[in-house]
């Protein structure tokens, strides 16, 4: 503990080193505080993303044919939400680039792995910056507009298959009610939160599926892409949205239900 | 799941050794990295796919590393990827109306023909080179190098408002900080196991059992990078960071003749790739 103490500043040495700097930034000339915070956390946001698009640490096993599902968007997620549209275009670019390069990414098409990418960041901002400010009716009226479209579009399937397009409305109707009663029990905060990070995850899966058809990637067909968008998109959307409340709560000091850590 | 593994990634290690690769200018390196880059991913049928590779070992020799470490990050994947060229090659059957050559086997929706082969060759030696060129760029470009590099190939957009030295900044802050976070989350994952908290393995239906676990590895994480960018925004600022604006580098870098010659051949190698399809299959 010694040690420790004697290679971290006091706080007050913080605030002295704090101030002298700020005098001779100002004599100069003056670059914001926060920018220079933002350049520093996207380094590092992007150090994770690489950490996690070469490691197998950011797959996580799910019930879908490729067995797993990947996290490495969720640092391109987190750093849209809390720094802005610049640094979750940032990196959306390394994350991209990074799984370019990254031999767990056997796919090798940059119009496939990088381009269709880059709005993850984007998305994710976006979604939360309109949410952030919205009342639990107009979040009870999206999911209203929601669970029409998506029985409208079970009531289409359904005249081809009947069977299918019934499950597909009990499955929505249920999906419905419980993301409902979640909505009406948990903080606004992490609503809005949560379905940034599902907009985000689905930024990420939606276009990279489709140019994949587009680019005529061996084995994806249009019904394959299909197939993978929904048996990985949808746990790649839940896992986003549970690990991105957990990360941000932890950094904002934000809890659910419950104080304190949930871990 | 061993975490010692995080330590040995090979992208991002620089080795220090005399040889005409390591000597050319970080700027030459990097534009032809890309041109090489571009050859890989235009390179389309077996005489380019071959050349490519050939043109990686070539580049490997000449920096005097070893193929072996160069290649270590495609080694431990290589049953996974010899599961996935054979799905490849048993489910590629065109959906594009396409003409896929001689059938070799046709078996319900399962079909080789030379089309399939050849597909599975090309991607599998796209692979190879690219995982190569991005090791074997990071292995002979120091951090410091890439960064200048970045910087001095972006000055030119700072025109038109793209602040060029704090994207390299971030470059460089990810290639830093990349090894240290990849400590924190071993020493992280340790920490939780001797608690009794395994990632990520409890099953593949209990999706949000999985991310809670999960989530036991990466909050710290971030918490962690967040408290390192809170320090170090505040040494710069202390430090009197002003962004690039009138920075001025020990070592100038400096263009040579060599490094003129290195990014003429890979121009040349991007048109012989495009070009060769036409001659050779």
């Amino acid at each position: 503990m010694t040690e420790n103490k004697s290679q971290t500043p006091s706080s007050t040495e913080i605030e002295a080193a704090r101030a002298a700097g700020q005098r001779l930034a100002a004599s100069q000339k003056p670059v914001q505080e926060r920018y220079i915070r933002r350049v520093v956390v996207a380094g590092l946001l992007l150090a994770i993303t690489l950490l996690l698009t070469f490691t197998s640490i950011g797959f996580i096993p799910v019930p879908t044919p490729a067995g797993s599902a990947t996290i490495s968007h969720i640092p391109t997620i987190i750093g849209g939400i809390l720094e802005g549209p610049i640094v979750g275009l940032v990196l959306a670019l390394g994350f991209g680039v990074g799984s370019f390069f990254s031999p767990l990414v056997p796919v090798k098409d940059p119009l496939v792995i990088i381009l269709p990418r880059l709005l993850i960041g984007v998305v994710a901002w976006l979604v939360y910056g309109a949410l952030r400010r919205a009342n639990r009716r107009t979040l009870t009226v999206m999911l209203a507009v929601l669970l029409g479209l998506l029985l409208y579009s079970s009531y289409v399937v359904g005249q081809r298959t009947l069977w299918l397009g019934i499950v597909m409305a009990v499955l929505s109707l249920a999906g419905a009610a419980a993301l409902f009663l979640w909505m009406r029990k948990e903080d606004l905060g992490i609503v809005s939160l949560a379905i940034a990070a599902v907009a985000g995850s689905l930024a990420n899966t939606i276009p990279v599926l489709t140019a994949a058809v587009l680019r005529q990637v061996p084995g994806i067909t249009p019904g394959v892409a299909l197939g993978v968008g929904l048996a990985q998109g949808i746990p790649e959307a839940i896992v986003s949205a549970i690990v991105v409340v957990m990360v941000v709560g932890a950094l904002r000091g934000i809890s659910s239900r419950k104080r304190g850590s949930r871990l | 799941m061993s975490y010692d593994a995080l330590r040995h990634v090979a992208v991002g290690q620089y080795i220090p050794v005399a040889s005409p690769v390591h000597r050319l200018d970080p700027r030459a390196k990097l534009v032809a990295f890309a041109l090489l880059v571009v050859a890989a991913t235009l390179a389309s049928g077996y005489a380019s796919s071959l050349l490519m590779l050939l043109v990686v070992f070539a580049l490997v020799r000449l920096a005097r590393l070893s193929l072996r470490y160069v290649l270590s990050a495609v080694l431990p994947i290589l049953p996974f990827l010899a599961v996935l060229a054979l799905l490849q090659l048993l489910f590629y059957k065109s959906a594009y109306g396409a003409s896929v050559g001689r059938v070799f086997l046709d078996w319900g929706p399962l079909q080789v023909s030379a089309a399939s082969v050849r597909a599975v060759a090309v991607t599998a030696a796209r692979f190879v080179v690219l995982i190569g060129l991005a090791s074997l760029l990071t292995s002979v470009t120091s951090a410091s190098e890439l960064t200048q590099g970045v910087e001095r190939l972006l000055r030119p957009l700072r025109r038109v408002g793209l602040p060029a030295d704090q994207l390299a900044l971030v470059g460089a802050l990810a290639l830093r900080f990349l090894p240290i976070l990849g400590e924190t989350l071993e020493t992280i994952g340790q920490a939780q196991a001797s608690r009794e908290v395994r990632p990520a393995r409890a099953g593949r239906w209990r999706l949000a059992a999985n991310a809670r676990r999960l989530g036991a590895l990466v909050v710290p994480l971030f918490v962690d990078a967040f408290r390192r960018a809170e320090e170090l925004s505040l040494a710069m600022q202390a430090r009197c960071y002003q962004g690039g604006a009138g920075r001025t580098h020990l070592n100038e870098l400096e263009l040579r003749a060599v490094d003129g010659v290195a990014m003429l051949a890979a121009a040349a190698l991007v048109a012989v790739v495009a070009w060769l399809p036409r001659v050779l299959p």
